[in-house]
């Protein structure tokens, strides 16, 4: 039987050492897998309400989705055994080149991590043939891009032209990101979207790899 | 000496006392309409393309500016470090200093940029508020040597950094200091991204040695205007007010924003009303924009 009201606090206070004891346990005690993850999960997801409730804020976040990725840590080995696998698609993501700012990134990908994604995180100042390298190289399903700055922006647009031009731009979902991109910013440029926070990234990348 | 005759201008907070300060406005944008290719930070075209720099100080000085800040936002080791440009610091520095120096008028006064060093706290990022206050005292210590009249911390998003910063700049000086963090608009009220609210930024930088608190960058002009009145409830400080011209939109490959030079103005004068002491625009407004308040405000 598992204490919903534990695991949901673990991880909506944030507490990492906490979030690996019940993971461990869990595992030690021939709980359903399956049914733990869905409970960290839906904690996961009342984190990302009260951040975007103004409760919560980036440290809190932060401190959540850490806590989430050391149980999955745990928990995603035992699935993998299992037979009834869970879905973890592969997500290459980065801020595109020119562009140091990185933090709406790095939450994007803690969250996606914390939600089971299996995530590539290549940083800041990313190049272009990067992007698109590693996502040859790990068969991505998912390739997100972060531009903070309009005039880096346009490298989003380079992105996929490329991936076009080299006839492989079918093969990926592409979500885009940053302060300055909006609804027509994507669709002119091809990308299948873009959220305005991590949260609702993490909500459209579940939609679009379903 | 005889003939050299030092100009008096009053110090900034003797003429915060009488009557309304015009700030400059928004920079990094300028620069990237005049070709600053994307990545290069501002702080390198001090050296290469210093006309165009200068340009812009003086514009604003035209406009009607009383201040104008050095081209040195982002001109701390680790901002700079980030940007694989680390071996210039003090260049960059100094020569920004020079640049306003060299078309300042008498009476217009140069104010020292500070902004953040892009490196977080846990659990955020690694870094330590030790590591925050060596950043800020070798630029400050820079900026101070080539000759500021005062020092502005801006866009700080944590106010453990910001502190860090005031502390810094008091260590070396004690010309005054101006900190202004960036807030964003929640359901609950003004925070940072951080979760700082008003009334702590406020206690906190007052505290650290802040001689004048305020709000820049994230929020448009109007959403700015209900933040006043809960600054000037937590302090006795001047307060400075720098919103965005509205949000950044990309069209056809140009960055517009949408807020006229008049609504932002109308924004401002409701500000005054409020409280705020200094004023001036952040990113998307230009020399029209302090024109107009300029012209507004002076009369």
């Amino acid at each position: 039987m598992v204490d919903n009201s534990e695991y949901k606090e673990a991880i909506v206070s944030g507490n990492i050492p906490k979030a690996k004891e019940l993971a461990q346990k869990a595992v030690a005690d021939k709980l359903d897998i399956n049914k733990v993850i869905d409970t960290f999960s839906e904690a996961i997801r009342e984190v990302g309400d009260l951040f975007e409730e103004g409760e919560y804020f980036l440290p809190e976040l932060m401190r959540s989705a850490e806590a989430m990725k050391a149980a999955m840590a745990i928990l995603t080995p035992v699935i993998a055994e299992g037979k009834d696998k869970r879905t973890s698609a592969r997500v290459v993501i980065g801020t595109i080149e020119g562009d140091i700012h990185d933090i709406g990134k790095t939450l994007v990908a803690s969250m996606l991590s914390a939600e089971g994604y299996e995530v590539y995180d290549l940083g800041a100042d990313v190049p272009i043939d990067d992007f698109i390298n590693k996502a040859i190289e790990v068969d991505a399903h998912l390739i997100c891009i972060s531009a903070l700055l309009t005039t880096t922006m346009l490298g989003q647009k380079k992105l996929i032209d490329s991936l076009k031009e080299k006839g492989i731009r079918d093969k990926y979902k592409i979500l885009v990101g940053g302060a300055p991109v909006t609804k027509k910013w994507t669709e002119d440029i091809g990308a299948d979207g873009t959220a305005e926070n991590a949260i609702s990234a993490v909500k459209l990348a579940k939609k679009l790899l379903e | 000496m005889g003939g050299i005759s030092l100009t008096s201008k009053p110090a900034i907070l003797d003429l915060v006392k009488k009557r309304i300060i015009i700030l400059d406005g928004g920079m990094g944008s300028l620069l990237i309409d005049q070709g600053l290719p994307p990545g290069m930070p501002p702080e390198f075209w001090n050296i290469s393309n210093p006309e165009n720099v200068q340009a812009c100080h003086k514009n604003y000085f035209d406009a009607g500016s009383d201040v104008v800040f050095t081209n040195t936002f982002g001109g701390s080791r680790l901002k700079l470090m980030a940007h694989k440009h680390g071996h210039s610091i003090e260049e960059y520095n100094k020569k920004a200093v020079e640049l306003v120096k060299g078309i300042c008028p008498e009476h217009g006064y140069i104010a020292g940029d500070i902004g953040p060093s892009g490196a977080f706290l846990p659990p955020v990022g690694t870094i330590t508020v030790e590591e925050y206050f060596r950043n800020f005292l070798e630029q400050a210590r820079y900026l101070s040597d080539a000759g500021v009249d005062f020092f502005v911390v801006e866009t700080m998003v944590d106010v453990k950094e910001a502190e860090a910063a005031v502390k810094a700049i008091r260590e070396i000086s004690s010309l005054p200091i101006l900190a202004s963090m960036t807030y964003k608009k929640t359901k609950r009220g003004y925070f940072t991204i951080m979760g700082n609210s008003v009334s702590e930024c406020v206690k906190i930088l007052e505290e650290a040695g802040a001689d004048i608190v305020g709000a820049n960058c994230t929020l448009g002009s109007d959403e700015m205007v209900d933040l006043v009145p809960l600054l000037k409830k937590e302090t006795n400080l001047p307060i400075s007010v720098k919103p965005n011209a509205g949000q950044p939109q990309l069209v056809n490959g140009k960055t517009i924003y949408n807020t006229t030079p008049q609504d932002f103005t109308r924004d401002i004068m409701l500000m005054i009303e409020a409280g705020a002491n200094l004023v001036g625009g952040c990113c998307g407004s230009n020399p029209e924009f302090i024109k107009e308040i300029a012209e507004k405000v002076k009369g």
